[in-house]
């Protein structure tokens, strides 16, 4: 008996130190600024008349432009989107993306993620010009939202963001001139979703899918679908 | 005792006169004098360096220099180099000395001083052995917790990978200490028939050296981790923030005591067994624990040497590993493989070998072959240091090397299957004796089997083409490392306890913990591989949602892992103060270290025994020795009988008090 109670007091202490270090982790990082997609007006769609949301990305070779603080926070080197990856959307609604892509890159894994999927008309536009799939052999990153394993409603979206010239100049804010890709989705009800880029772009980790490529705030964030189409823009920036 | 030393000169000091200061000195100077160094190192690099600009490294360099600083302020503060000094100052330590640095008649502060009995340095590593396994499982928690559902972001990613590489060097670092710390000081010196290790001053800084090393290693939590994974791999290893640093002074501390450790070992197995203890008399276990230490003795410089190469490139800007400025990363590979693949032997072979010295005690056979282990040990050795391309398949790194290196891979199977028929055959028509510490020879056979087989899959360059840097790889090197390793160093504790605490370990709770753990550990793994075999790579925290089940099958068995290790760990803590006395030999093993009292007097044996014959003729005169009567209701035959000696005691008595180092 009192080796039950004993050896029952040392797994509880084992929980709690597993739990205490876990929280203290969790909370050692603070959560990035969330950006919300400003509700401008209606758009007629296929399923009827929706509001209309806008939301603006970019992608970065590295970390100094990306939420990570002018030094490039604890990774520089790693390439980032921006501004932030804490996303949140209205349900029920268009949603207009615009995203900057300003890296190089090349020959893609899996060229299924060179074609659009999941926006509406399964189209996209790079530079002005409508597409549905980009060169598999010039691709930077991609922009691949998707749900968990929930009951929510599902959601799959992914665009490929073709590359930029190995050789393109530099702009004066030190980058290249950027690729614009402009796609729309819609959205359903709420629920909470993740996006990652699916090309492997973690150099120097396995098979280049580690660091960057799993890592929230770098190549991966999140996605809320919020219950109310909110008109508020960019909250807490 | 003795009255006289045959070394040095001796100045015969009065106790507290020569060496008081030395008599002051504990871990509590030690780290007193180490925060002071390191604050002192701290301030006067920070005001010296020039500030960081393109080229230098500053915050790096200050870091190494606290790091290192207060590695060398704890040494001198526990009184590591009382030794040296005192022999500079033309004055060598006394007998009284030399005995008050064997810890005698001080009781417990024995165990927190610069000691140098190997019985207190084997308890001192225990010690810090164990603790080692309750952080790297505190991690693995955390690992498994984070991944058990997709996208959990239950730590989030940065400290994720921080996780995974503290998890990981921590784990490699236990587990190469494990057998040989413990039971390598301990029980190894009484074995052969010795008083003590070759180099007992060496000894305790080969201790004391791991114990400065845990704080550097633990701070690289707070200095932001080590994201790269143990294996640090160049250009990242460059890049990644201080806790790089952190990791970089430990392994270099650790290769110096690992190097310490390895030549005291050697020395003291090579040329201090007993009068009659030829090689084919000498105990199993010493080979496995000799060629461990030696293996490492070769390998672990590698390793020293790829970090100093680091620590040149992050502070310096020396350019080894950084291809833009002209050096290579895989010169960092090769180094690290150079030592990571031996590496695996140092860790398994006294466990595995642990089991081989128990087996034939609770089946009361010979060993099957000894011959055959000791050439399997052989072959194992000689084979490691010409495998470690296999983990370069997949780097692009000399590919006409590939087939060489998948050839001497898979050749290695073969004298570790020799082993496992050993093991196999000395269990071979039992009826073996159920005791806790043949648990672990069962579920070693069981876990080795899985972690042997899928090695040789990965070894296949083809196979290792779809398997390289996937799950299948962690659940891998798990079967070898926990399901082999861990599993055997927890035989030879429940084996080797009684006498090295005096009580007998709780069976009942140690066999509940230690099954449950198992239980939970094939659990897991299992998952793991198959996760593995869809596609899950490793080091990643946000696993896709299509491996969502295989993970949360992992993540339950890895609780259950946790559950069964804490239980064990109570059953360990709670025999240790309140366990049932243990008789000195009370296996009726025939080997040295069941012939002494427990517990263990200072200097050993009164008289060094003669041995003339091997330790395992249980079976001589054609029937079985029976179990000691101590346990009648457990023996198989219900015969009683003595458990006899393969050592005469005294015949010659060598002089007591002779030069001890
Ligand atoms: C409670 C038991 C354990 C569990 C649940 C566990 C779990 C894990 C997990 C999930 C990973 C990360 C895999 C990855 O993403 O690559 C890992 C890595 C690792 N584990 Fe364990 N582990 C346990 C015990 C051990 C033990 C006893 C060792 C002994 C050597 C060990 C050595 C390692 C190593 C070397 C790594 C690789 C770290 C790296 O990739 O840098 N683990 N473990
Ligand atoms: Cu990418
Ligand atoms: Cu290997």
């Amino acid at each position: 008996m009192r080796m039950l109670i004993g050896a029952s007091a040392t797994v509880l202490g084992g929980v709690v130190a597993v739990g205490v270090v876990g929280t203290s982790l969790a909370h050692s990082a603070p959560p990035p600024r969330q950006l919300r997609a400003s509700v401008q007006g209606v758009a007629s769609t296929p399923e009827g008349s929706l509001p209309h949301a806008f939301l603006t990305l970019q992608t970065w070779p590295d970390s100094m432009a990306g939420p990570h603080g002018k030094d490039g926070g604890a990774q520089p080197g790693w390439v980032t989107y921006g501004p932030t990856t804490n996303l949140s959307v209205p349900a029920h609604s268009l949603v207009t993306v615009t995203i900057q892509q300003y890296d190089t890159g090349e020959k893609i894994t899996n060229p299924y993620f060179a074609q659009v999927h999941g926006t509406v008309g399964n189209t996209m536009t790079v530079d002005g010009k409508t597409v549905n799939a980009v060169d598999p052999a010039h691709i930077g990153h991609t922009f691949t939202l998707h749900s968990l394993v929930t009951n929510q409603d599902p959601l799959f979206v992914s665009v490929p963001l073709p590359a930029v010239a190995d050789d393109a100049p530099a702009l004066a804010n030190g980058y290249p001139k950027p690729h614009t890709v402009t796609f729309s989705f819609i959205t359903k009800g709420p629920g909470n979703y993740v996006f990652q880029c699916e090309y492997p772009c973690g150099d120097g980790y396995y098979a280049k899918f580690g660091g960057p490529m799993s890592t929230q705030t770098y190549m991966e964030g999140t996605v809320t679908v919020t219950g109310t189409a909110a008109t508020a823009a960019a909250a807490g920036e | 005792m003795a009255t006289m030393t045959t070394q040095g000169p001796v100045a015969a000091p009065v106790p507290g006169t020569g060496g008081g200061l030395m008599r002051r000195l504990s871990v509590v100077t030690g780290v007193v004098v180490g925060v002071v160094l390191a604050f002192v190192g701290w301030l006067v690099s920070n005001a010296l360096l020039p500030s960081p600009q393109e080229g230098n490294h500053k915050t790096d360099a200050v870091t190494l220099i606290t790091l290192i600083c207060w590695a060398i302020g704890f040494l001198v503060g526990v009184g590591a180099f009382v030794g040296p000094f005192r022999w500079l100052l033309g004055r060598d330590l006394s007998h009284e000395d030399e005995e008050f640095l064997a810890g005698k008649d001080e009781g417990v502060w024995r165990y927190f001083r610069f000691t140098t009995d190997h019985k207190v340095v084997g308890m001192q590593y225990l010690v810090t052995t164990m603790a080692l396994f309750a952080v790297g499982g505190t991690l693995a928690m955390l690992i498994r917790t984070n991944l058990a559902r997709p996208n959990s972001e239950i730590v989030g990613p940065l400290a994720y990978n921080e996780l995974v590489g503290l998890h990981g060097i921590i784990m490699i670092i236990a587990t190469i200490i494990m057998v040989s710390g413990p039971f390598g000081n301990f029980i190894l010196p009484i074995m052969i028939g010795a008083r003590d290790m070759a180099f007992p001053r060496l000894n305790a800084l080969s201790y004391w050296l791991l114990f400065a090393a845990v704080p550097v290693l633990l701070s690289a939590f707070f200095l932001g981790g080590i994201p790269t994974g143990w294996s640090a791999y160049a250009p990242l290893s460059d890049q990644a923030p201080p806790g790089m640093d952190a990791f970089l002074v430990t392994i270099v501390i650790f290769g110096v005591s690992t190097a310490l450790a390895g030549a005291n070992i050697t020395t003291t197995a090579v040329r201090m067994r007993a009068r009659g203890m030829t090689w084919n008399r000498t105990p199993i276990f010493v080979f496995g624990v000799v060629t461990s230490v030696a293996l490492g003795l070769i390998a672990f410089p590698m390793f020293m040497v790829a970090m100093v190469g680091l620590a040149m490139d992050r502070s310096l800007g020396a350019n080894f590993y950084v291809a833009s400025g002209g050096g290579n990363p895989w010169l960092y590979s090769n180094l690290f493989w150079l030592m990571g693949h031996p590496e695996v032997y140092v860790i398994l072979l006294p466990a595995i070998i642990a089991l081989l010295e128990i087996t034939p005690v609770f089946t009361r056979k010979p060993l099957f072959s000894f011959n055959g282990a000791v050439l399997g040990i052989g072959g194992i050795v000689g084979l490691s240091l010409f495998v470690w391309a296999h983990h370069m398949y997949m780097a692009g790194w000399a590919p006409p090397l590939n087939a060489p290196f998948m050839v001497t891979t898979e050749l290695i199977s073969i004298p570790t299957g020799l082993l496992f028929l050993v093991l196999l055959g000395t269990l071979w028509r039992g009826p073996v004796w159920m005791r806790l510490p043949v648990m672990a020879v069962y579920a070693l056979l069981w876990n080795f089997t899985i972690g042997g087989i899928t090695g040789i899959y990965l070894s296949d360059v083809p196979v290792d083409q779809a398997m390289h840097g996937s799950m299948f790889v962690t659940a891998h090197f798990h079967y070898t490392l926990m399901g082999a390793g861990l599993t055997g160093a927890l035989g030879a504790l429940a084996y080797w306890f009684p006498k090295m605490t005096g009580r007998m370990l709780n069976e009942r709770w140690g066999g509940i913990g230690f099954w449950t753990a198992q239980l939970g550990f094939n659990v897991t793994f299992l998952g793991m591989f198959a996760v593995g075999l869809a596609g899950q790579p490793r080091r990643v925290s946000d696993p896709a949602a299509m491996f969502a089940t295989g993970n949360l099958v992992s993540t339950i068995g890895a609780y259950v892992i946790g559950i069964g290790m804490l239980i064990f760990l109570y059953a360990v803590l709670h025999s240790w103060r309140h366990g049932e006395l243990a008789p000195a030999n009370p296996w009726g093993a025939k080997t040295l270290e069941w012939q002494v009292p427990t517990p263990v007097p200072l200097e050993n044996f009164t008289v060094l025994p003669v041995v003339t014959s091997d330790f395992y003729g249980y079976s001589e005169n054609g029937s079985r020795e029976a179990h000691p009567a101590a346990e009648p209701a457990l023996t198989p035959a219900g015969v009683a009988g003595g458990g006899g000696s393969g050592a005469l005691p005294p015949e010659t008595a060598a002089p007591t008090g002779e030069g001890r180092d």
